[in-house]
C-alpha cells in the first residue's frame, strides 16, 4: 500500500482511471441480435386473430412449424369468416368434425413455394403450382361496382402483397376448394352437354377423361384441355342427337375407331396440356389429340377466335370461345365452351410464298414498308420477338436487322432492285455474336411435302456460305451468297437449271440475284413452322435476303415467277 | 514575476474564451439564408416566386425524385391507349402500363408535386408580410405573385385530384417540424373547389402581360388561369363557365393557330413560346428537361405501334400528304420513337446538348377543343364541329380521320373530339385525363371509353383482368404510396387497392 502511495502522481491517477474504466465496463449490454423484426407466416397468423381458423388447420395438419421455416412462399389466407362459410357448406360444426385429409388438401392448396405478388397475376394459371399440385387461376371480377382480384374465379382478394419474412400472403375471402371431379364428370354431370357427353361415350374418350391424374417419367402431368360444345351450339350447326353426327362425321361406321373421323372430330377437341384461356390467348397453335392436326388461336379485341384463318388471301371465320363460361377446373384439367360447331379442315398443300421482309417487325413500319420510294430502317434485336429473332445482345448496336428498299423504278442491277418488291431483308452482320442464327415465323403451311427455294442478293465478297434448317432440321444444301444468277439463257435452258438447285426467279432476270433450291421438306402439320439460317462465315458486309417459295413438289417450280422491282407474280 | 505571469495567462484566457464564443456557437447555416433575413424586399418574393417555377423544372439539389415534367408525362399518358414500352423501361412504369399497379410502386409518390406545392404556401403566407418592410413593393405587384403561386398550387392539386382523386389538401406552408403533418385526404370534389376558389382569386390578382414573350409564356399570366379555369370546369361539369373562360383566351390577339408549313414543328415544339402557346415550363439549353434521356437515348417509353395508323391515318396513295402532327412531330415511324420532345424539325433529331424543348402545360388548340367540349355538351354540336373543322383544317389532317356528323349527334362528336384531342395532344400528357374525363361524366355513362383504352394496353393474358379492374371507378385513380401511409396515419388508401 505504501508502495502504491510512494508512486509518482501521474502513475497514481492512471491507476485510479483504470480501476474506474474496469467496473463501470462490467455492467452487461444488451445486443440486438436480430436485424430484422418481420414476422415470419406463422407467427403473423398467431398475431392476428381474424385469421385463428386457418391457423387452427395449419396446426391440425402440422402445416404450422413448416410455415415457419426461412423459404419464399406464397400463402392465401381465408378469413375466419370464410372458413365457417366453408363449414357451414360441409354441414360440420368445427374443424375436427373435418377428416384430417380433406384438411390436409385444403391447406396444401393455400400454399405455393415461391413468392407470387399480384402483379404477376394474368387471366389464368399462377405460374407455380399449389403445394397439393392442383394449379390456382387468377383473374378479376366486378361485383356491385367494386372490383377484386380473385382466385380460383370465387375467392377475392380482400388484402393483398403483405410482406412477411419468409414469403407474401394474401387475404381471401372464400376457402379454396380442391377440384375432385374429372373432366369426364364435370362434362357429364351438365346437362347442357349431353351430346356432347354421349359423342365422348361413343368415341370412348369419356374414359380417356375420366382418368386420373398421372405423370411420365419425366414429371409430364397428364393434364388435358376440353373445347366443350353445347346442346344449342350443335343444334345451330343442325345436330340433335348422336345418331345424326355419326351420319355426317363416322366415315368408317366405327366411332371407336382413331381414324374414324367422328372420332377426330372428338379428339380435335381435346388438348394435351393444362390450357386455361389465357394460356389459348398467347399461343399462335394448339396441340389437339387429332394426330398432326393443329388449332390456331388468335386474340381479336378481347375475343378469343379459333382457326380464324387466312387461307390464300381469303379470311375463314372462326368460332369464339365463351369467356364468361370458360376455364372450370376439373381435377384432371380444364374445361372451356366453344360458341360454335368447328371440325378438322381438310386442305390441300398450297405453295407459300414468304418474303423475309413480310415480317410483323416491318410491317409497323407503316410509312415506308412496301411505299413507292426508297426506304431503309433499322430494327435493334430489342424491337424483334413477333415473327423473327435472331441471337445477340440487345445491347449490341450492330446486332440488328434492316427492312431496304429501293425507290420504284430504280434500273433491276442497281443494288436491291433486282428483288421481289424492290425489297430485302438486310442482316447487318450475318455472324458470330451479333446474328449467327436468324429465325423467322412461317406463314401458315399446309401439311404435305414442299421443296424450299431461298432467294437472295448477291454480293462479290466479304460473305459466304449460308445452312438452312426447318423447324431445327438442317436442309441438305447451303446457299452461297457471293454466287450470282446464271444470264446464259441460251446455253442453260430453265429446266437443266432447276435439275441442279436454281432458278431464275425473277422477272426481268439479272445476275445480280440468285434462287437456290434448299431441299424438301415434309411438312406434318397445319401451322406457322420456323424458319432459320444460320451463318457459316464471318461476314463483313450486310447480307440481303429477298423470298423463300414453299413449293408443293408436285407443283410446277417455276412459275409463276416474281416480278423484279415489283410485287406481281408473272405466270409463264 | 510569477504572479504576473499568472495574470497575463488569465487574461488572455478570459479574453479567448469571451470574444470567440459568438462566432463559434452560431447556428445559422454558412451556405444559405434563413427565414428571419429573407422576406424583407419585393426582389425576395421575385426569387421565391422563380423558385417556384424551378422547382417544376427540375428537382432542387440532394433530392433524387424525378422531375416535375416527367410526372406530368406519366400520369397522363401511362395508363392511356397510345404509348409502349421501351427498351429501358422500369417494372415500375410496365406495371402502371399494364394496369398492374399497387400501392408500392415508387411512381405513385406524390412528394414532388408537395413539394413545389409548400414553396408555393410559403410566397402565399410570408409575401403580404414584406409590405410593411418594403416601401416600394406596391399592393398590385404583391398581388402578381400571388397570382403566380395561387395558380401553380391550384394547377398541381387539379393534377393531384384527377391522378389520386382524394388527396390532402395543404394550404398554409409548412414552417418547422412541429407543423401538423397528419392531414386527411379531402375528396376530389373539395380539391376541385378550392382549386376553382383559387383560380378565381389568382385571376383577380393575375397579371395580363409582363413585356417580353418569354415571360408571357413561361410563367402564370390571366390567360394561363383562365384555360385552368377552362379545364377545371369540364371536370366539374360546369360548361357554361368553361365557355366563358374559353373564351376570355380566344378573344385576345396574342394567340392564335399557326398553320401547317415546313418549319411548323420547329416554331410551335422545337422553339416554343409560339403565338399558340399559353404556358410552358421553360427548359433551357443550361437547364435541360428529362425527356432526350428517356425518349431518345435510354428509351424508357415509345409510341404505340399502331398509332401513327389508327390516331394519324396514313394516305396510301400520296405518302408526302400528311397530318402535320403525325410522322415526325410526334412520332418517328419505324422506331416509334415519341419525337415531340427530342426532334428540331420535319428531318432532324436535336442534339442532346440542345434538347432544351419546353413541356406544354397549356396551347390554344387546347383551349379551343375544351370549349368545343363544353359548347357539345350544352348541345351546341354544330359549333363544336366548326371548331375541330377549323383546326382539322390548320394542322393539314387526313379526310381520313374527318368524320361527317351532325350537330345533334352528341356522343359521336364526344368520339371525335377525343379522337382530336390525341391527335392534337400526342404524348403532351392530356391522354389519360381526357379518356378518364369523358368516360366519368354523367356517372360514367361511357365506361366503355376506358374499356376500349384497357384492351389496346392490357397484356393478351392479362386482358380480362385489366377489364374488370376497370369497371371499379376507383382503379381509375393511383393509390396512395405506401411510404405515405406510414408516415401519415391519417390517410386512407383507395379501397381498390386492397
Amino acid at each position: 500500500m505504501k508502495r502504491i502511495l510512494r508512486l509518482p502522481s501521474l502513475l497514481r491517477l492512471t491507476l485510479v482511471f483504470f480501476i474506474a474504466i474496469a467496473f463501470q465496463n462490467c455492467s452487461q449490454e444488451k445486443i440486438k441480435e436480430k436485424t430484422d423484426e418481420t414476422l415470419n407466416i406463422t407467427e403473423y397468423l398467431r398475431a392476428n386473430s381474424d385469421y385463428s381458423m386457418f391457423l387452427e388447420i395449419l396446426d391440425m395438419t402440422n402445416y404450422a412449424s413448416f410455415m415457419n421455416t426461412y423459404g419464399t412462399y406464397t400463402v392465401f389466407i381465408p378469413t375466419n369468416e370464410a372458413v365457417k362459410q366453408y363449414l357451414t357448406d360441409v354441414g360440420a360444426t368445427s374443424l375436427s368434425e373435418i377428416p384430417l385429409e380433406d384438411l390436409q388438401n385444403i391447406a396444401r392448396l393455400h400454399i405455393l413455394d415461391q413468392k407470387v405478388t399480384t402483379t404477376s397475376f394474368t387471366d389464368g394459371k399462377i405460374a407455380t403450382p399449389s403445394l397439393h399440385g392442383q394449379y390456382l387461376i387468377t383473374g378479376a371480377s366486378n361485383k356491385n361496382g367494386v372490383s377484386s382480384v380473385t382466385v380460383n374465379k370465387s375467392a377475392s382478394i380482400v388484402a393483398s402483397n403483405i410482406e412477411l419474412g419468409n414469403g407474401v400472403v394474401h387475404i381471401i375471402d372464400k376457402v379454396l376448394l380442391v377440384a375432385n371431379k374429372t373432366l369426364a364428370q364435370t362434362i357429364a354431370e351438365n346437362p347442357n352437354l349431353s351430346l356432347f357427353t354421349e359423342a365422348l361415350k361413343a368415341t370412348g374418350w369419356f374414359d380417356e377423361l375420366n382418368k386420373p391424374l398421372t405423370k411420365d417419367e419425366n414429371n409430364v402431368s397428364s393434364y388435358l384441355s376440353v373445347l366443350a360444345q353445347t346442346n344449342e351450339v350443335f343444334a345451330e350447326a343442325g345436330y340433335t342427337t348422336l345418331d345424326q353426327l355419326k351420319a355426317r362425321y363416322s366415315h368408317l361406321n366405327n366411332p371407336m375407331d382413331k381414324k374414324d373421323s367422328l372420332n377426330l372430330f372428338i379428339s380435335y377437341r381435346i388438348l394435351p396440356g393444362l390450357q386455361y384461356l389465357a394460356d389459348i390467348a398467347v399461343s399462335p397453335a394448339l396441340v389437339t389429340k387429332a394426330p398432326l392436326e393443329v388449332i390456331s388461336a388468335k386474340l381479336s379485341k378481347d375475343t378469343i377466335l379459333l382457326n380464324d384463318d387466312i387461307f390464300n388471301g381469303i379470311l375463314e371465320k372462326g368460332v369464339a370461345i365463351d369467356r364468361a363460361v370458360s376455364d372450370v377446373t376439373a381435377s384432371n384439367g380444364v374445361l372451356h365452351f366453344v360458341e360454335g360447331n368447328f371440325a378438322i379442315k381438310k386442305r390441300l398443300p398450297a405453295p407459300v410464298y414468304f418474303e423475309f421482309t413480310d415480317i410483323a417487325e416491318f410491317r409497323r413500319l407503316t410509312s415506308i414498308w412496301r411505299k413507292p420510294g426508297a426506304a431503309f430502317q433499322d430494327v435493334p434485336l430489342s424491337e424483334a420477338g413477333i415473327d423473327v429473332t435472331w441471337d445477340g445482345k440487345t445491347t449490341d448496336g450492330a446486332s440488328r436487322i434492316s427492312y431496304n428498299k429501293a425507290a420504284n423504278g430504280t434500273a433491276i442491277t442497281n443494288g436491291v432492285a433486282g428483288c421481289w418488291g424492290a425489297d430485302v431483308l438486310e442482316i447487318y452482320r450475318f455472324r458470330d455474336a451479333t446474328c449467327q442464327n436468324i429465325a423467322f415465323k412461317t406463314p401458315v403451311i399446309i401439311k404435305g411435302k414442299y421443296k424450299v427455294w431461298i432467294s437472295y442478293r448477291q454480293k462479290a465478297s466479304k460473305l459466304g456460305n449460308v445452312k438452312v434448317f426447318f423447324d431445327g432440321v438442317e436442309l441438305p444444301r447451303q446457299i452461297n451468297l457471293h454466287e450470282g444468277g446464271n444470264t446464259d439463257t441460251a446455253g442453260t435452258p430453265e429446266t437443266v437449271l432447276e435439275s441442279q438447285g436454281y432458278k431464275r426467279y425473277a422477272q426481268p432476270w439479272s445476275n445480280r440475284v440468285n434462287c437456290r433450291l434448299v431441299g424438301t421438306i415434309d411438312v406434318t402439320t397445319t401451322a406457322r413452322h420456323t424458319l432459320t439460317l444460320q451463318s457459316q462465315f464471318n461476314a463483313g458486309d450486310s447480307a440481303w435476303f429477298d423470298l423463300v417459295e414453299f413449293r408443293p413438289v408436285e407443283m410446277n417450280q417455276l412459275y409463276p415467277k416474281f416480278q423484279a422491282g415489283g410485287s406481281g407474280l408473272i405466270y409463264q | 514575476m510569477q504572479t504576473k505571469i499568472k495574470t497575463i495567462l488569465a487574461i488572455f484566457i478570459l479574453f479567448v474564451s469571451a470574444s470567440s464564443c459568438d462566432n463559434y456557437l452560431d447556428l445559422r447555416p454558412q451556405d444559405g439564408i434563413v427565414r428571419e433575413d429573407f422576406w424583407k424586399t419585393k426582389e425576395d418574393i421575385q426569387a421565391a416566386v422563380i423558385g417556384i417555377y424551378s422547382s417544376m423544372l427540375n428537382s432542387p439539389p440532394g433530392v433524387s425524385d424525378l422531375t416535375m415534367s416527367q410526372y406530368l408525362f406519366m400520369y397522363g399518358e401511362l395508363r392511356a391507349d397510345m404509348i409502349a414500352p421501351g427498351g429501358n423501361v422500369t417494372e415500375d412504369e410496365r406495371d402502371i402500363m399494364n394496369s398492374n399497379i399497387i400501392a408500392s410502386n415508387e411512381l405513385t409518390s406524390w412528394a414532388a408535386f408537395y413539394r413545389t406545392i409548400n414553396y408555393c404556401n410559403t410566397v402565399i403566407d410570408l409575401a403580404p408580410a414584406v409590405k410593411d418592410l418594403d416601401p416600394t413593393l406596391t399592393q398590385t405587384k404583391l398581388n402578381n405573385f400571388l397570382s403566380e403561386a395561387l395558380a401553380i398550387r391550384a394547377y398541381l392539386y387539379f393534377t393531384l385530384a384527377r391522378t389520386f382523386r382524394d388527396v390532402p389538401l395543404k394550404l398554409d406552408a409548412t414552417k418547422s417540424d412541429a407543423d401538423n403533418f397528419q392531414i386527411p385526404v379531402s375528396t376530389q370534389a373539395e380539391v376541385f373547389a378550392q382549386v376553382i376558389k383559387d383560380l378565381e382569386l389568382a385571376e383577380q390578382y393575375g397579371v395580363e402581360d409582363y413585356g417580353d414573350n418569354a415571360s408571357n409564356r413561361g410563367r402564370i399570366t390571366t390567360y394561363a388561369i383562365n384555360a385552368m379555369q377552362a379545364d377545371v370546369y369540364l371536370w366539374t361539369d360546369k360548361f357554361q363557365e368553361a365557355v366563358n373562360a374559353a373564351n376570355k383566351v380566344i378573344a385576345s390577339p396574342r394567340f392564335r393557330l399557326i398553320p401547317a408549313s415546313s418549319n411548323w414543328f420547329t416554331t410551335v415544339y422545337a422553339n416554343g413560346n409560339s403565338a399558340e402557346s399559353i404556358l410552358e415550363l421553360q427548359y433551357t439549353k443550361t437547364n435541360l428537361g428529362p425527356f432526350y434521356n428517356i425518349f431518345r437515348q435510354r428509351p424508357e417509353f415509345l409510341a404505340g405501334d399502331l398509332v401513327l395508323e389508327d390516331v394519324f391515318g396514313i394516305d396510301l396513295d400520296n405518302p408526302t400528304n400528311r397530318d402535320v402532327r403525325g410522322e415526325r412531330a410526334s412520332v418517328v415511324p419505324g422506331a416509334n420513337l415519341i419525337y415531340k420532345y427530342i426532334g428540331f424539325d420535319f428531318n432532324e433529331f436535336k442534339a442532346l446538348q440542345d434538347a432544351d424543348t419546353h413541356w406544354f402545360i397549356y396551347r390554344f388548340a387546347d383551349v379551343l377543343l375544351m370549349k368545343a367540349e363544353a359548347l357539345n355538351e350544352l348541345e351546341q354540336g354544330q359549333e363544336a364541329l366548326d371548331i375541330i373543322a377549323n383546326l382539322r383544317l390548320n394542322r393539314n389532317a387526313l379526310d381520313l380521320t374527318a368524320e361527317d356528323l351532325s350537330g345533334g349527334a352528341k356522343v359521336q362528336i364526344t368520339d371525335y373530339l377525343l379522337d382530336e384531342r390525341a391527335r392534337e395532344f400526342a404524348y403532351e400528357g392530356k391522354r389519360w385525363f381526357d379518356l378518364l374525363r369523358n368516360a366519368k361524366r354523367n356517372n360514367y355513362a361511357r365506361l366503355d371509353i376506358l374499356l376500349e383504352a384497357g384492351i389496346s394496353g392490357a397484356l393478351p393474358e392479362q386482358q380480362q383482368s385489366v377489364l374488370a379492374k376497370l369497371r371499379d371507378p376507383n382503379s381509375h385513380y393511383l393509390p396512395i404510396n405506401t411510404f405515405e401511409l406510414f408516415t401519415n396515419k391519417a390517410l386512407v388508401q383507395n379501397p381498390f387497392y386492397k
